[in-house]
């Protein structure tokens, strides 16, 4: 929206806006008999969005549902990651969310990135290392030696080899959620 | 007719809150609501058969809506939403964040986005909780999620909020600022409630008795509800081991 503040009817008299500095209460300009939470607006330096196909100009179908594309035209920089790389992607195409290039400013082919989470159409999600995941994440020495097996130092090959063990990742028509 | 079968505590809250629903409007649940979706399905079933309903969450009645519910809901045009909270207070707030001390809490809950902004702007919200007791209905909640009650000059479409349990009906009173007792459940005495909420309900002499489950109700509930739960993937487990069988 490229809007420096937005008014946003909720919030007021919350423990959450007391804790926040990114919002105030302030009146209504066209109608001083009333006041609004008004939010500054969020801009990410970076945003990381994993689309099921992308083009090589920056084309992409995101997931259906949710809000990516209003993330990307947030954010200062967009990286689309994408299961596939194709010739051309354009907004009729089905199974997802048209961002346009003009919103994106680099793409990456990873497949299996959305890894533990799924990809309608591609590949489930991955239960079981979700589950490890959050036990892991339940206190800080385990959560260190998830990242140490998992992630630091490691590339991306040698994590999907890790986790397609076992044919955690399975293709799947009819998919699940991203 | 007065059903002599015997609810369990979410079927009674369903089929209470059912009666909320209204023809023609638009309601809608969130998120792990099963209690909600029930009561959605239940009044589609009898008495509102032309309700627009929103269930989210449900692979499908859930209308894919993303940010469309939201915004309907900031026009004012949500008629009904349902809400729940670990902890209610005095003064019309209510609390889905932390339990204890916020910066060291005991409990960490979901909190966040329906209790700030869809509590504030549905037409009317209808609470529910299976506990009724001390810790929930508190003096003054650990954390404020969602304030009901906000000075005049933050203008919002809300016009009522209720909360159902298992004892009783609490509607909160504009003009008295506090709440009171709508109705109690059968079994259970108005000085019951008042002795299992931490604050107090003003005049309870002459509290209705809330209409029990009607036979008609229950057996919808137990059929048509349940299979239509279990065929659109509404909480299709919930609704195989809670909705019992007819």
């Amino acid at each position: 929206m490229g809007v420096p503040y937005i008014p946003v009817r909720g919030l007021a008299g919350t423990d959450v806006f007391k804790r926040r500095d990114d919002m105030i209460i302030a009146p209504n300009p066209f109608d001083p008999t009333e006041e609004t939470v008004v939010a500054i607006a969020q801009t990410p330096n970076v945003a990381i969005l994993h689309a099921l196909k992308a083009d090589r100009d920056g084309n992409a179908l995101l997931r259906k549902h949710g809000e990516d594309v209003m993330v990307a035209q947030a954010s200062n920089r967009v990286i689309v990651t994408a299961e596939e790389i194709v010739d051309k992607v354009t907004a009729d195409d089905e199974g997802g969310q048209f961002i346009s290039a003009i919103n994106v400013t680099a793409v990456v082919h990873a497949p299996g990135g959305a890894h533990p989470a799924g990809v309608p159409g591609y590949y489930e999600q991955d239960a079981e290392h979700i589950r490890e995941y959050l036990r892991a994440a339940s206190d800080d020495a385990t959560y260190r030696a998830y990242l140490q097996k998992y992630v630091i130092g490691k590339t991306e090959e040698e994590y999907q080899a890790m986790v397609r063990q076992g044919s955690r990742v399975e293709t799947h028509a009819a998919g699940g959620g991203a | 007719m007065t059903s002599a079968v015997a609810c369990n505590s979410d079927e009674l809250l369903a089929i209470l809150m059912s009666r909320e629903i209204r023809d023609w409007e638009i309601s809608a649940c969130g998120a792990v609501s099963m209690i909600p979706a029930a009561a959605l399905l239940l009044a589609e079933a009898s008495h509102a058969p032309n309700a627009e309903i929103i269930i989210l969450g449900s692979e499908q009645l859930d209308r894919n809506l993303g940010k469309d519910i939201h915004f309907l809901s900031q026009r004012g045009k949500l008629d009904l939403f349902f809400h729940s909270a670990i902890q209610f207070d005095a003064e019309g707030n209510f609390n889905l964040h932390v339990v204890g001390d916020p910066n060291a809490p005991d409990l960490r809950l979901p909190g966040g986005y329906g209790s700030g902004l869809m509590s504030y702007t549905a037409k009317r919200i209808l609470f529910f909780r299976t506990e009724h007791t001390k810790r929930t209905f508190v003096p003054k909640v650990d954390f404020v999620s969602g304030a009901m009650v906000t000075p005049p000059s933050i203008k919002r479409p809300q016009e009522a909020f209720k909360i159902f349990t298992t004892m009783a009906v609490l509607s909160f009173d504009r003009a008295a600022n506090r709440y009171g007792l709508e109705s109690v459940h059968e079994g259970f005495t108005a000085q019951q409630v008042q002795d299992n909420t931490g604050f107090e309900l003003g005049d309870i002499s002459n509290v209705p008795v809330t209409p029990p489950p009607t036979d008609e109700e229950v057996g919808t509930l137990r059929t048509e509800v349940k299979e239509r739960m279990i065929e659109t993937g509404t909480y299709p487990q919930w609704a195989k081991t809670i909705l019992q069988p007819a």
